[in-house]
């Protein structure tokens, strides 16, 4: 009865369904693949040439597209932006491709907090309830002495320790398939984050040099608090369809969509209140143009938090009052 | 145990006017019956009548929308966590997690109840004999299996009342035999009440002391099975005798109803109170008739069931 038995009720569930050893096969196929594919790219991006001057002929060629003034406003705006980018790595002395295994993985949980890490936290989310429902064992687990509060709450702990270490084991893995490629050295090196748009014009005021491990840790966080966002989210959805299937369609056509709207879309400013507009964390933290204008780290992360808030209160009050009848 | 026992013994589980609606429909209405220490109380209707809606407001899965649930003098409603202590059961099937073990499956729901759960574990999978494949998965088991396992699992706790719903459906005859048996014995010798459901009159009969009947929401009748049969059963009986004529004959002479020999001779089919019965068999005899056999037809009961509820099926 104690609640620590009920926790562990949750993780043995999760652990022995088949969805926790595809999550590990996907993030190991994947980042290996990842891995390969950018490593061959790499050499033939480079092309040997001394960083200085590929940064240079890099600022140069977006400097011509800016000049012939065919290019729509929202990549005008990435343009400058890029280019201001630029610029201030060279005057610091920072390769802005340099590559390490620590890099890789900083890069892994930027480029994988849209979609793939979110995917995960909802492949988890989706079937934890709603499985229940679909084998029949709802009937078993409410009719328990246990509160049903107490269950649903079981549930997400473990839900939220499965996002924890999911989050841990894909660090491990991108940095050990990152090493392999790139070396396993360079936690220490300095990186630049903090870049803005102020209005149209590209803003150095924010931008500020940190040790790369301290800033990985902090991109690993953000992501994860995404992740714990969206398993919120999927939660609800579990609780409400009852069908596995149904609730991680649901979730991944809202993150699809999450990843489209910005490009189709990017006047549209009401969309910075959407969870899954918010969910790239990292990239608003570290500063890539925001899709949206006016949406900052601290907007996107209240927005989440908000989010997930409404949707564990709903879960929590239909779960607990709803007949189980199916 | 005899009825009469029964009606002194302790409630355990009291329900009272349950009522429960779907929409307009009133899936339950005003439903009431009482468990008592020990007894075996069938729950007797069609599919459909809503006997597993009943059900679910029993073990808390359904609020009822009228009414009110007794377990051990605890309010379901108000006292769910004490009150749910006392039951243990299995709604509609024996829905287990079929990737864990049957072990794990015991130790997982051992874990939500107070301490002591765990170290029933071994002596309840002998009393169901599942202790030999205790450690493979569930969804290599046989559909008796898992309800073995099922029942094992709602003994877990040490409940003073068993809730069991349809637990004889999709088994073999050797299968619902054993459920039977296990049963009886939890009732008789273990003093916990049971309560099943059942569309099978004939289950009923040889499970239960007493039953409620229930058709389309609403309870029919409640009593002894053994009155509720006289009073409802079929009184037909078929005799197969040598002259049938004669036999037909004596019967008839007796005040049997609707006396008729088959046209091949050797059997004759009548409708006589079963109090009257023994009356016949000595008549019968006196009048130099041989009797082989003299039996009332499994249908006749099923005829009896399917008159009180007015010989519908959903």
């Amino acid at each position: 009865m104690r609640f620590a038995g009920l926790v562990e009720n949750e993780i043995l569930k999760i652990s022995r369904q088949r969805r926790f050893r595809v999550v590990v096969l996907i993030l190991i196929a994947l980042i290996g693949l990842i891995v390969f594919a950018q490593a061959r790219g790499r050499d033939r991006f480079l092309g040997g040439k001394d960083w200085r001057v590929r940064t240079q002929e890099r600022m140069a060629n977006i400097q011509n597209w800016l000049r012939d003034g065919r290019m729509p406003a929202s990549s005008q705006r990435w343009a400058r932006f890029e280019l201001g980018r630029l610029k201030y790595h060279l005057e610091r002395d920072i390769d802005p491709e340099a590559i390490s295994g620590p890099l890789f993985t900083r890069g892994f949980a930027t480029a994988s907090s849209y979609l793939l890490l979110p995917l995960l936290a909802i492949v988890f989310a989706s079937d934890i309830v709603s499985a229940e429902f679909q084998g029949g064992t709802i009937k078993i687990l409410l009719t328990r002495p246990v509160g049903r509060v107490r269950v649903l709450a079981s549930k997400l702990v473990a839900l939220m320790l499965a996002i924890t270490l999911t989050t841990v084991f894909a660090a491990l893995v991108a940095y050990a398939f990152g090493g392999i490629a790139y070396g396993y050295a360079g936690w220490g090196a300095p990186i630049l984050t903090g870049f803005r748009i102020g209005g149209e014009a590209f803003d150095p005021a924010g931008v500020r040099s940190i040790a790369l491990w301290k800033d990985t840790v902090l991109v690993f966080g953000l992501a994860w608090f995404a992740m714990l966002c969206v398993g919120a989210i999927g939660l609800l959805t579990s609780v409400l369809l009852r069908s596995t299937a149904a609730a991680m369609g649901s979730m991944l056509a809202a993150l699809i969509a999450g990843t489209i709207l910005p490009r189709l879309a990017s006047q549209w400013e009401a969309q910075k209140f959407l969870f899954v507009t918010c969910l790239p964390l990292p990239d608003y933290y570290s500063g890539s143009p925001p899709p949206i204008p006016g949406l900052t780290i601290g907007l996107a992360a209240a927005v989440l938090a908000a989010w997930a808030a409404a949707a564990l209160i709903a879960a929590f009050a239909v779960f607990a009052r709803r007949d189980v009848l199916a | 145990m005899s009825s009469e026992a029964v009606v002194e013994a302790e409630p355990v589980l009291v329900a009272e006017h349950l009522t429960k609606r779907f929409g307009k429909r009133e899936a339950v209405s005003d439903v009431s019956f009482t468990l008592h220490a020990g007894e075996v109380l069938g729950f007797l209707g069609p599919n459909g009548a809503g006997k597993t809606t009943t059900i679910r407001m029993l073990v808390g899965l359904a609020k009822p929308d009228a009414g009110r649930i007794h377990i051990r003098g605890l309010d379901l409603a108000t006292d769910f966590r004490r009150a749910m202590t006392h039951v243990g059961s299995i709604v509609e099937s024996p829905d287990l997690y079929r990737y864990l073990t049957g072990r794990e499956n015991l130790m997982h729901f051992a874990r939500m109840l107070p301490d002591g759960a765990e170290d029933r574990i071994e002596s309840l999978a002998d009393m169901v004999r599942m202790r030999e494949r205790l450690d493979d998965r569930v969804s290599t088991y046989s559909l008796g299996m898992r309800q073995r396992l099922g029942i094992a699992q709602a003994l877990l706790g040490n409940p003073d009342v068993l809730v069991l719903d349809e637990p004889a459906n999709g088994l073999d005859p050797a299968g619902i035999r054993e459920i039977r048996e296990l049963v009886r014995h939890l009732a008789e010798d273990r003093g916990i009440s049971v309560f099943v459901s059942s569309h099978l009159l004939s289950e009923i009969e040889l499970m239960c002391d007493r039953v409620s009947i229930i058709h389309r929401g609403r309870t029919l009748a409640s009593g002894p099975v053994h009155e509720l049969l006289e009073r409802f059963a079929g009184d037909r009986i078929l005799v197969r005798a040598h002259p049938a004529p004669l036999a037909a004959e004596r019967l008839a002479a007796l005040g049997a109803d609707e006396v008729e020999a088959s046209a091949n001779g050797e059997l004759v089919s009548a409708r006589l109170a079963p109090a009257r019965v023994p009356e016949a068999m000595r008549e019968l005899v006196g009048a130099g008739v041989d009797v082989y056999t003299l039996e009332r037809p499994d249908s006749a009961l099923e005829d009896a069931f399917l008159r009180i509820t007015g010989g519908e099926t959903v």
